[in-house]
């Protein structure tokens, strides 16, 4: 008998699971694989291997191998693919979600403790799951003088904001959600939103701790928009195109921060200030004003703004790396595809496997995800360092800091990029 | 497609310009105000002109909006206004644009402009910009000192003598 559950019978617990299975099938069968038969025949449906994939034809390819493949390409090459899977959101998502776990477990290493231990068997790597499922099951607050709509709609546009930066950032050669040629005005755009969100939410939740942590990160995240927008004009003027994508392939040979290293430096400090990361955490220090402007938020609206804070350190992250790192370039690791799997398919003993939709992903492709992810991760190495390393600084500091040091450092690495220009060693293209 | 496009944005940027002049809170008014800025620089995406709009969105949206809502959540409302609701002014207000935006609109359509007809392509901001480094110098250097004066000056102007105190080490 156990204690938890007393009444517990194994006999019931198979009837149960029996009847769920029962009425799984027959609702599948009579109305799941209809409902999927009619939304299939009102999509436009791609040509696979010289044939238009009719609604009939398109649930054979759980049987058929040499179907399935070239429909998973085909689903590949669409922009619903970009926008929730590959370059953008779930990707984002994936590498926030690991983010969150490496700073709780390498913070805890550097103050000597052990961090999140136990959940799941290995060093606690199930935490975050677990995190996850407490904040989906947690009632939601909201403070009885709070303005409801725009308090409910803060985290929601946070998150899409955010989402929206992150489909600027382009990953590997062509894959990138939104190939814009003014790239990265879109990206001074997008992150014009940020304050207005963040002081929004902060006086909708009518509390004065919110409200204290929202005018701090208002202040900081304007004050430092100037210089991160001058820190990044070196690289504008030096490759002469606004599309992120161009300034990546720019840097085939070298990557910009052998020459603007002073725009790096200022770029990563405003990176800093405008992800709310110690030791510009003003906004949100936990040891003044409880959690600054998160404070009146909870369950899964405090999960919302978690995640949209993690995209946007991803996007600033990935932008950096774009910028002055070199984007996707570097040497050609990824081995190139067996050609004989092409010619001759796969052979194991008497079976003879031919797959027509190989390679699914080109070596080029590969190779620039690689990089790029290599190079995105190191930079949230450095950004999640000092948060172990360095206390928090005053605002009269942060802001001289901001509006004295960094935009005269910021005109410094502007001349540089002029001097650079006009004394005939670097233009728009590359080495000259 | 540029039809509907166009009569959302118009649908918003006037409504939400009507109600950021009608709403009683200001707040509201102040995100209806940005509703009507966005709205514009939708405009200017919808005339090729991507470069306006985004700098719109940056500065418009971003950083002049958030100025005045911070002036909004700074300022206590009852103590300026006094609340008279007075419905036949309010409508005669609306009545007013209404009648002041046909007019300007009528105008608009007598003077011609529905006969023009162009071909030319948009133009390019890197053609806008190579007219502002060659034959237009003079202006980009008098704009330039103008913004670098009025940043001096504004620098100048919010740059604070602390008071002296022994405790506190920078």
């Amino acid at each position: 008998m156990s204690a938890i559950a007393p009444k517990f019978k194994l006999s019931e617990f198979i009837k149960s699971l029996l009847d769920n299975i029962f009425w799984i099938v027959l609702l599948v069968s009579l109305i799941g694989i209809p409902a999927i038969q009619v939304i299939l025949f009102y999509i436009e449906m791609p040509v696979i291997n010289g044939e238009l994939l009719t609604p009939f034809l398109a649930m054979t390819w759980l049987a058929d191998p040499s179907r399935s493949l070239p429909i998973l390409k085909a689903f590949m090459a669409t922009d619903m693919f970009r926008v929730m899977a590959f370059p953008g959101f779930g990707f984002a998502a994936l590498i926030a979600a690991g983010t969150i776990f490496v700073e709780r477990k390498m913070l805890a290493k550097l103050q000597l403790r052990v961090g999140p231990f136990y959940c799941g068997k290995i060093e606690g790597i199930l935490q975050l799951m677990g995190d996850g499922l407490k904040l989906i099951s947690k009632e939601i607050i909201i403070p009885a003088k709070a303005d409801k709509p725009i308090f409910w709609a803060a985290p929601v546009i946070f998150v899409a904001t955010a989402a929206a930066f992150v489909a600027l950032i382009p990953v590997a050669p062509g894959w990138v959600v939104a190939d814009v040629d003014l790239g990265l005005l879109g990206v001074f755009a997008v992150i014009g939103f940020f304050p207005i969100i963040t002081i929004l939410s902060a006086w909708s939740a009518n509390s004065k701790f919110p409200f204290i942590g929202g005018i701090r990160a208002l202040f900081q995240m304007v004050s430092f928009e100037i210089p991160l927008i001058l820190s990044l004009l070196g690289v504008v003027i030096l490759t002469g195109t606004l599309n992120l994508s161009e300034i990546a392939a720019s840097q085939s040979s070298f990557p910009w921060i052998i020459f603007l290293p002073v725009g790096a430096i200022v770029f990563f400090i405003t990176m800093l200030a405008e992800l709310e990361r110690i030791p510009f955490d003003l906004p949100e220090a936990e040891s003044e004003i409880v959690a600054g402007w998160l404070t009146e938020f909870s369950g899964m609206m405090y999960g919302l703004v978690q995640l949209g804070t993690y995209l946007k350190l991803y996007a600033f992250a990935g932008l950096f790396v774009v910028l002055f790192l070199g984007g996707w370039n570097g040497p050609m690791v990824v081995p190139p595809f067996p050609e004989e799997i092409l010619t001759d398919g796969i052979v194991m003993g008497p079976i003879t496997a031919k797959f027509p939709g190989l390679p699914l992903f080109d070596q080029q492709m590969l190779n620039g995800t690689l990089w790029f992810v290599l190079k995105t991760v190191g930079v949230i190495f450095f950004i999640l360092l000092p948060r172990g390393v360095f206390p928090r600084i005053r605002i009269d500091m942060l802001l001289s800091l901001g509006w004295t040091k960094l935009i005269g450092l910021a005109f410094v690495n502007i001349f540089i990029a002029l001097g650079l220009l006009y004394a005939g060693v670097l233009g728009p293209g590359g080495l000259q | 497609m540029a039809d509907a496009a166009f009569l959302a944005l118009t649908v918003i940027t006037i409504g939400s310009a009507i109600a950021a002049l009608e709403l009683r809170s200001l707040i509201y008014g102040s995100i209806a105000l940005m509703g009507t800025l966005g709205g514009i620089a939708g405009f200017f995406f919808l005339l090729d002109a991507p470069f306006v709009a985004l700098f719109q969105l940056a500065v418009y949206v971003g950083s002049i909006a958030v100025l005045i809502l911070f002036t909004v959540m700074l300022v206590k409302r009852e103590l300026i206004f006094k609340k008279i609701e007075d419905k036949r002014r309010k409508f005669a207000g609306i009545g007013l644009m209404l009648v002041v935006m046909v007019g300007l609109g009528a105008i608009f359509l007598d003077s011609g402009i529905k006969t023009i007809t162009t071909d030319e392509p948009p133009v390019d901001f890197r053609d806008i910009g190579t007219d502002f480094v060659t034959y237009y110098w003079p202006a980009l250097i008098l704009m330039g000192l103008i913004l670098a004066g009025s940043v001096t000056g504004a620098l100048v102007l919010a740059k604070r003598e602390d008071v002296e105190n022994d405790q506190r080490t920078n």
